[in-house]
């Protein structure tokens, strides 16, 4: 700095305001060369591998996509909040394409168990992967028990499908007597129905009748009431 | 007679006030025009003024009004960007929004609350310190000295500091939007835990290009209007006993031109 200052020739304030000048335009100028969609960081970036327990991963581990390898772990960090999980830094070429909803499954390479990461990319490709984008890591034992798991369920589902087919044909049976039944009662109802109409008939005319005896009687009242009262109609 | 007088003041005695009042703003409005105006064609005479001169001024303005302020800035942005980044982590995710934080913390910080708290700091230390040194030259003669000397006061006085403001305003606006969101995320790690790099490239994803323009634009004014009003006042006063009015009417009519500007700046923006 010394030496600087003597071949510049610039006072200790020139040299300050020049850092207090330089350093803001420098930002800017980042700023506008990463807005642009440059990197700083050359062929490879890191993406963040969000894991659980590290019992399954170390560094070292190779990153691949369809079995070829584009990276490695390069270290693994705990994070203590909302809860204690890891971050496991992936640092990955850019010539693969990778996608923001890409999967992450860390699965065993060989017999000997020594673990991998298999990348793979989403079947609606989205935006493409950032550098320090997260990806949810899925160990593939999780995977194998979580595969098991829904197995069990759709037996489930099977079984309870057969009851209800099996129901269903009981039901049947059911309702084929009830309509039996029910057409036996409509016919009971009906024939009651012919019956009472050969015997309403024979009450009406019996009304009838009884109308016309008391019509008789009215006229006899209308005409001799005395009479009738004291010996009865001329008839009788 | 006399309730009559007395109802006829009171009646004409608002409209009257009035009417003093827009003479008076009107007149004032002249006066910064006409003063415009002088510094406009007193760049006539820019060649004949010495370089070493000016810059010497631009030098000593902007170390004063810059560098001397970092330790002001650094602490005003630390306690607002904290406060931004406490408030908006606890209420975002309340609403699901917790997607927007970096958006927010550019809307807030870099675009509005950045570039306005540089502007006050600003006003409250140079301002004044520049219509109060203005003022004490005049009292002492020293503007007439210079004017006798053939030196035009208004370009080697006024135009240094609204280059050397300039310069500062826009660097303390970096410094201040830098140091808010690394004094922020320091304080916010306390609620709850972002990655660094992750905090950063949300706020980079946030960050678009008329947030830039928004920014320099608003330094570049207030760099501008900043020394321009203040420096009007310390041109001002008659005797030495107006000086701390001018004073305080510098800062006062300095902090709303730049609440002014800032809204304008913001309402331009908002129709982009």
């Amino acid at each position: 700095m010394i030496k600087l200052n003597k071949i510049l020739k610039l006072d200790k304030n020139e040299i300050r305001v020049a850092l207090f000048i330089a350093v803001p335009v420098a930002i800017v100028l980042l700023l506008v060369v990463l807005k642009l969609g440059y990197s700083l960081t050359g062929p490879t970036y890191d993406v963040y591998l969000k894991i659980d327990s590290i019992s399954s991963v170390a560094k070292g581990t190779p990153v691949r996509v369809k079995g070829y390898e584009i990276g490695k772990i390069v270290s693994i960090e705990p994070q203590y909040k909302p809860a204690l999980h890891f971050l496991a830094v992936m640092r990955i070429t850019k010539s693969v394409d990778l996608y923001e909803d890409c999967s992450a499954v860390i699965q065993n390479q060989n017999i000997l168990g020594d673990p991998v990461i298999e990348l793979r990319n989403p079947e609606k490709r989205g935006a493409p992967l950032q550098p320090y984008d997260v990806i949810e890591g899925v160990e593939y034992v999780n995977l194998e028990a979580f595969m098991q798991d829904l197995h069990v369920l759709l037996t489930s589902i099977s079984s309870t499908t057969d009851v209800i087919k099996q129901l269903t044909v009981d039901s049947r049976q059911n309702i084929k007597s009830m309509i039996g039944n029910l057409s036996g009662a409509i016919a009971n109802i009906n024939g009651i129905l012919n019956n009472s109409q050969k015997d309403i008939l024979e009450i009406i005319s019996l009304f009838r009748k009884t109308a016309v005896t008391l019509n008789d009687v009215s006229d006899e009242l209308k005409k001799h009431p005395m009479k009738f009262l004291l010996t009865g109609s001329d008839k009788k | 007679m006399f309730p009559l007088l007395k109802e006829t003041i009171i009646s004409t005695a608002p409209a009257a006030y009035l009417i003093k009042k827009s003479k008076g703003a009107l007149a004032g409005f002249n006066e910064f025009r006409s003063y415009i105006q002088d510094i406009i064609l007193s760049f006539r005479s820019f060649r004949k003024l010495r370089f070493r001169a000016v810059y010497s001024i631009i030098l000593n303005q902007t170390r004063f009004t810059g560098i001397h302020a970092i330790p002001v800035v650094a602490s005003i942005a630390i306690l607002v960007g904290g406060t931004v980044i406490i408030q908006s982590m606890s209420n975002l995710p309340q609403y699901g929004l917790q997607d927007f934080f970096g958006n927010l913390m550019v809307i807030i910080i870099a675009r509005e609350l950045g570039p306005l708290s540089t502007a006050l700091i600003v006003i409250t230390r140079s301002g004044s310190a520049i219509t109060t040194e203005i003022a004490t030259q005049k009292w002492s003669s020293e503007l007439l000295s210079l004017e006798a000397m053939g030196i035009d006061t208004k370009l080697y006085i006024v135009f240094p500091r609204i280059m050397a403001s300039i310069l500062s305003i826009f660097s303390l606006i970096i410094f201040f939007d830098l140091i808010a969101f690394l004094g922020g995320y320091i304080i916010s790690r306390t609620v709850a835990y972002i990655p660094l790099e992750i905090f950063f490239i949300k706020l980079l994803k946030a960050f678009s290009f008329n947030d830039l323009v928004s920014t320099v634009l608003k330094s570049l004014l207030y760099g501008v209007l900043i020394p321009l009003v203040c420096c009007y006042y310390g041109f001002k006063p008659a005797s030495k006993f107006e000086v701390p009015i001018y004073v305080s009417r510098a800062v006062i009519r300095t902090t709303l031109v730049v609440f002014g500007v800032n809204a304008a700046v913001s309402l331009i923006f908002y129709f982009i």
